[in-house]
């Protein structure tokens, strides 16, 4: 074997590019698994930290429901519950910064408002030995217990305002405006991530006095050693009477942020199987094309002695050296790519969840280097076999005739993609399991994914030998219009071998398809955003409170009397507790919501509900939470309302969509409901809809009437094009790491297009002693390419809008027409892109034919 | 035969190849010339420098030093596009192996000059050429033949029905018997005879075998990259190679 090692390595040592080629697209393929394996660690590390930050030592969290807080009494009867050992009550409160406090480029930016969230702790308590809240500081010093003007400010916050410790900062409170010296920054995003790196810290004492003495919103609980979580959760449940509550406890919270990142994680392993696949295809076209140069030489080498399986060995061992050079080298640059990985996630807000950095897992080294070999090794196995078949005759005849029919091409060529395939799947549970790598791996959803994608694109690539003869002569049209000459003599050359130009054209179909579905699962998020904003909010324009407005307070008709307003309906956001679960609630205006056309009823009278919604005793919901919980027309809600007491509110509607709240969307009860049984006490926001035709001179004008009432107005525009710049941002990040795969497709067209060229020397000799031109021979491999390019370029986009809808379907995203957006701009790119990269791809092998010596050339054996 | 202008001449033809760190002379002066509708065979032993002279006088290659002038124009101070030019449209090639493109079917391999020249070889002019050639080489039937689908010397008289379907000035033929049984060489001596002795083609055939240089109207004998003798056969109907292999003999070859 060594002797037979030695061999394998000098034959890859002769052919130095296609050696190199190959190497690399194994290590994209790696790079981009072993990226994923270390965002997604990077991520679960995030995760667990967050929930330090958030709960610290605490083990329950008793949250509030109602706008109030958690009275005192809710407090003291948590405290003297049996096994509880500490009660850690925090008070949290969404609010902004006055505007003379926000730095020239921030204001200049255009922004509406700053808004930040406050978050009042006890520093007292958290200072001593039983406190639970931890704050990592990275300057400056913690919060003096009894100072009311004590601030921590997250370092990227600071940095963004242009503040630092010493600094100070106006916040708006219910009662005006009160000014906070900064004593200290916070390192990264600050404790709380639901904040979006916003949230400011104060004590508890302070922050209750800026906003009305509320109650806490929620209240850390520490248990003593013998206590456990479900008991106290019972006696709490037991002795909590005074106002409704919701207990989270640690496990809960991971659960939860999992869940916000799942689908990424699933997106980045989803895109890494696909590029190891690409890279396979790679790594299967080299050995394929080394061993029909090579069948003399092996059948020389039979003809001497040597076995077949020796000669399998010989072909697996080149793959094993390629697998294990392309792996390590995929490592090294999959590092790389996992840091712009993690700086782009990092800069998205409540897009991509929590994430520090990359985390390098040492298994999961082990496993993208192992997955990166395997897959090698699967793509050598049917040269390796072929290779095995090649008899010591064929050392005796001039060429090796290598034809081989349509059915065993297909045949062998279905193997190789279901063995990639196979080990992909069995490698993705492993790859997002053990390792605790990806949440959305686990279940029934998970796995369909990667079912889906592998089976859409084995479909694609099976068929594509198939449809190669009629798909490359009209690919060629195009070409054939002002080159018939040269696209006459590529078209029959891409048919030479099926096989080959089948599996050239199917990783850049897979990477295209991919580039393909991410657009138009990006556009169907976007017309969804869209779509949900405009179908809910009845107005142009949000103005939002941080303190609750009474209806009394006339604010409303105030912002009505502004010209060019037509409408001003007040919004009222809150909890409500139904089956032990807290769900988010609105209070709305029936009847403004049915002038204004507002919301899509999937059930009920829309007229009658809204109306009903305005009387009282009825409540509308959204689709979504009527799912989850099985809900329908006509079925009654028992809603706790504090003191043992509950109240029945009747589903007189199902929505598509509500209204969005804090986890998910809210259902909709009438003001009475909500001001007489659940504590609302006014308007936290008001949504106010233009004039037709007006909205231009009506806009500036609501919003200086907005500020001077101590609301901040937000255009809904402005909130579609931040959740839609988020949506870009994101999907931009799985855009470059589906161009990888488009990339080492086109590493893959190089290859081809060498060996195609390689085989035909004698050929391109005949044309060129026959009156072909340089520049000619040179069209006809770009052109060879180029009809390459866009078969692949229809297939890939065809599969991509397949997948897209797929996928879309499979996560849940539907475009307000129903069916998923079709990316046609990103199909435009992506075809210009793939045919592009495929004739680039050309340019070498182009100006190797080209370079073609006639005379060597029509004596070549 | 009258003498007119020469269709083809090369005049003190040297080459030199480079061969790792020496170099070989595979033509170290020759002088030629070939006169419009001649049959001229080039004659050697392997390696005498016979194919060398055939690809500089087709603008295949060019000389280290010398001229080829075809058709009254000097080949080999062109550039490589007018090299290419002239080669497309003066000279047909017949190599050794039986240069065909496999994916193309037989008239389609005819049809490649006007094909690369940007004409379509199924209509027109182009089309009755092509059915010309076709009669020609007596093929008649297998134009939609795949290379595959042919015999070897059948694969042979395409590949001449290539070099002709031009018109060009001159046919240059590399060995294309070489590869062939006695009879199928034989049968493509036939065609390209024919297509000198019923249309006046000129032809250079380049061979080691008396028995196919014996179809010439003169053969030049090549040895060590030098003309050593030029043997005027004439033209004749009957092939014998008895007077040409005498003469050999007489010059000890």
């Amino acid at each position: 074997m060594p002797g037979l090692g030695r061999f394998a390595w000098r034959s890859l040592r002769a052919r130095p590019l296609r050696t190199s080629l190959s190497i690399l697209g194994i290590a994209l393929g790696v790079a981009v698994l072993f990226a994923a394996l270390a965002t997604d660690a990077g991520i679960d590390a995030g995760v667990g930290r967050t929930v330090n930050d958030v709960m610290g030592r605490a083990d329950l969290r008793v949250g509030a429901f109602e706008e109030q807080g958690l009275s005192a009494a809710s407090l003291a009867a948590i405290r003297s519950t049996p096994g509880v050992m500490v009660a850690d009550p925090v008070l949290e409160q969404r609010t902004y910064l006055q505007r003379d406090a926000l730095t020239t480029a921030t204001a200049s930016a255009g922004a509406y408002a700053s808004p930040i969230t406050v978050i009042g702790v006890d520093p007292a308590l958290d200072a001593s030995s039983v406190g639970l809240h931890d704050l990592h500081l990275d300057s400056g010093r913690a919060l003096s217990a009894g100072s009311t003007t004590d601030l921590l400010v997250p370092l990227r916050l600071a940095r963004e305002l242009g503040v630092g410790v010493g600094g100070t900062l106006t916040i708006l409170g219910t009662n005006g405006p009160t000014a906070y010296r900064i004593v200290g920054l916070l390192s990264g995003a600050g404790p709380d991530p639901t904040a979006g790196g916003r949230g400011v810290v104060v004590s508890l004492a302070s922050s209750a006095a800026l906003f009305g003495s509320r109650g806490a919103s929620w209240v850390d609980v520490g248990l003593a050693p013998a206590a456990t979580v479900d008991s106290i959760a019972d006696a709490l449940a037991q002795r909590l009477t005074f106002e409704p509550f919701v207990l989270t406890d640690r496990a809960d919270l991971a659960t939860s942020l999992r869940a916000s990142t799942a689908g990424f994680e699933a997106l980045t392993a989803l895109i890494a199987a696909v590029t190891l696949f690409g890279g396979a295809f790679l790594i299967f076209n080299t050995l394929s094309m080394t061993l029909s140069e090579r069948v003399r030489e092996i059948g020389l080498l039979r003809a001497a002695g040597t076995t077949r399986r020796q000669v399998h060995r010989l072909v697996l061992v080149q793959a094993l050296i390629l697998g294990v050079a392309g792996s390590f080298l995929g490592l090294a640059l999959g590092f790389g790519l996992s840091v712009l990985i993690a700086r782009n996630v990092g800069s998205l807000v409540d897009a991509g969840g929590p994430i520090d950095g990359p985390v390098v897992p040492p298994l999961g080294i082990l496993l993208a280097a192992l997955v990166g070999i395997l897959v090698t090794l699967a793509a050598a196995l049917e040269p390796a076999i072929q290779a095995g078949r090649i008899s010591p005759i064929e050392a005796l005849r001039p060429a090796h005739a290598g034809r081989h029919s349509v059915v065993s091409q297909l045949r062998w060529l279905g193997a190789v993609v279901v063995t990639v395939g196979v080990a992909g799947l069995a490698l993705w549970p492993i790859a997002l399991g053990p390792f605790g790598l990806g949440g959305a791996g686990n279940g029934a959803a998970g796995i369909a994914r990667p079912i889906l994608v592998y089976g859409i694109l084995l479909v694609v690539t099976l068929l594509t030998p198939l449809i190669l003869g009629p798909l490359g002569r009209i690919a060629s049209l195009p070409f054939a219009l002002f080159l018939p000459a040269e696209a006459r003599l590529s078209r029959g050359s891409l048919a030479r071998d099926r096989k080959r130009t089948a599996l050239t054209v199917g990783a850049l179909t897979i990477g295209l398809a991919m580039i393909v579905a991410l657009g138009g699962l990006a556009g169907t998020a976007h017309a969804a955003t869209d779509a949900w904003l405009t179908d809910v909010i009845p107005g142009d324009l949000v103005a939002t409170s941080i303190r609750p407005i009474a209806a009394g307070e006339g604010v409303a008709q105030q912002l009505a009397a502004v010209a060019g307003v037509a409408r001003v309906s007040p919004i009222a956001r809150f909890s409500v507790a139904f089956r032990g679960v807290r769900v988010d609630a609105a209070a709305v205006v029936g009847s403004d919501l049915a002038a204004d056309g507002r919301l899509t009823f999937v059930a009920g009278d829309r007229r009658a509900a809204l109306a009903a919604l305005d009387v009282g005793g009825s409540t509308i919901v959204p689709q979504a939470v009527a799912q989850d919980f099985g809900l329908q027309v006509g079925d009654t809600l028992q809603l706790p309302i504090g003191g043992g007491e509950a109240i029945e509110e009747r589903i007189v509607g199902i929505v598509a969509r509500g209204l969005p709240g804090q986890s998910g969307e809210s259902v909709l009860l009438g003001w009475s409901d909500a001001t007489s049984h659940f504590g609302v006490l006014g308007a936290d926001a008001f949504a106010i809809r233009f004039v037709p035709g007006q909205a231009g001179a009506a806009e500036p004008a609501v919003a200086s009437a907005a500020r001077g009432l101590a609301l901040e107005p937000t255009p809904l525009a402005g909130v579609a094009s931040a959740i839609n710049d988020a949506f870009g941002r994101l999907f931009s990040l799985f855009d470059a790491l589906a161009i990888l795969a488009v990339v080492i497709a086109g590493l893959g067209i190089v290859n081809t297009l060498t060996m195609n060229v390689y085989e035909r020397v004698r050929e391109i000799g005949i044309l060129r002693s026959a009156g072909m031109t340089r520049r000619q021979v040179w069209r006809m491999v770009v052109v060879e390419a180029g009809t390459m390019g866009v078969v692949g370029a229809f297939l890939g986009c065809l599969a991509g809008v397949i997948l897209g809808f797929a996928l879309g379907g499979i996560a849940g995203l539907a475009s307000p027409a129903g069916g998923p957006t079709i990316p046609w701009l990103t199909i435009g790119l992506a075809a210009v892109f793939g045919i592009g990269i495929a004739m680039l791809a050309a340019f070498q092998p182009a100006r190797m034919a080209s370079r073609i010596a006639i005379v060597r050339a029509v004596q070549f054996e | 035969m009258l003498m007119a202008q020469p269709i083809l001449e090369a005049r003190d033809l040297t080459k030199r190849y480079a061969l790792g760190g020496s170099s070989v002379d595979a033509l170290r002066g020759v002088s030629l010339t070939v006169q419009p509708g001649e049959f001229v065979a080039l004659m050697g032993s392997s390696g005498s420098g016979k194919s060398t002279l055939l690809h500089l006088m087709g603008g295949l290659d060019r000389p280290t030093s010398g001229d080829v002038i075809l058709g009254g124009e000097t080949i080999s101070d062109l550039d490589d596009d007018a090299a290419t030019r002239l080669r497309r449209d003066q000279t047909g090639f017949v190599f050794q192996f039986f240069n065909l493109i496999p994916l193309l079917d037989a008239a389609e391999n005819v049809g490649l000059p006007f094909t690369i020249a940007g004409q379509d070889p199924r209509r027109g002019e182009a089309a009755e050429r092509v059915r010309d050639v076709f009669e020609l080489v007596d093929l008649g039937g297998k134009e939609h033949h795949r290379p595959d689908q042919l015999s070897a010397g059948e694969q042979q008289r395409v590949a001449i029905a290539r070099a002709l379907v031009n018109r060009p000035a001159i046919v240059l033929a590399d060995e294309p018997t070489g590869n062939l049984d006695f009879t199928t060489g034989g049968e493509i001596l036939e065609a390209l005879w024919r297509s000198c002795a019923e249309r006046g083609q000129t032809i250079v055939l380049v061979t080691h075998d008396a028995k196919a240089a014996a179809y010439a109207d003169r053969v030049e004998v090549i040895q060590d990259g030098l003309i050593r003798d030029e043997i005027v056969l004439g033209r004749r109907d009957d092939h014998s190679a008895a007077p040409l292999i005498a003469r050999l003999a007489q010059l000890g070859l």
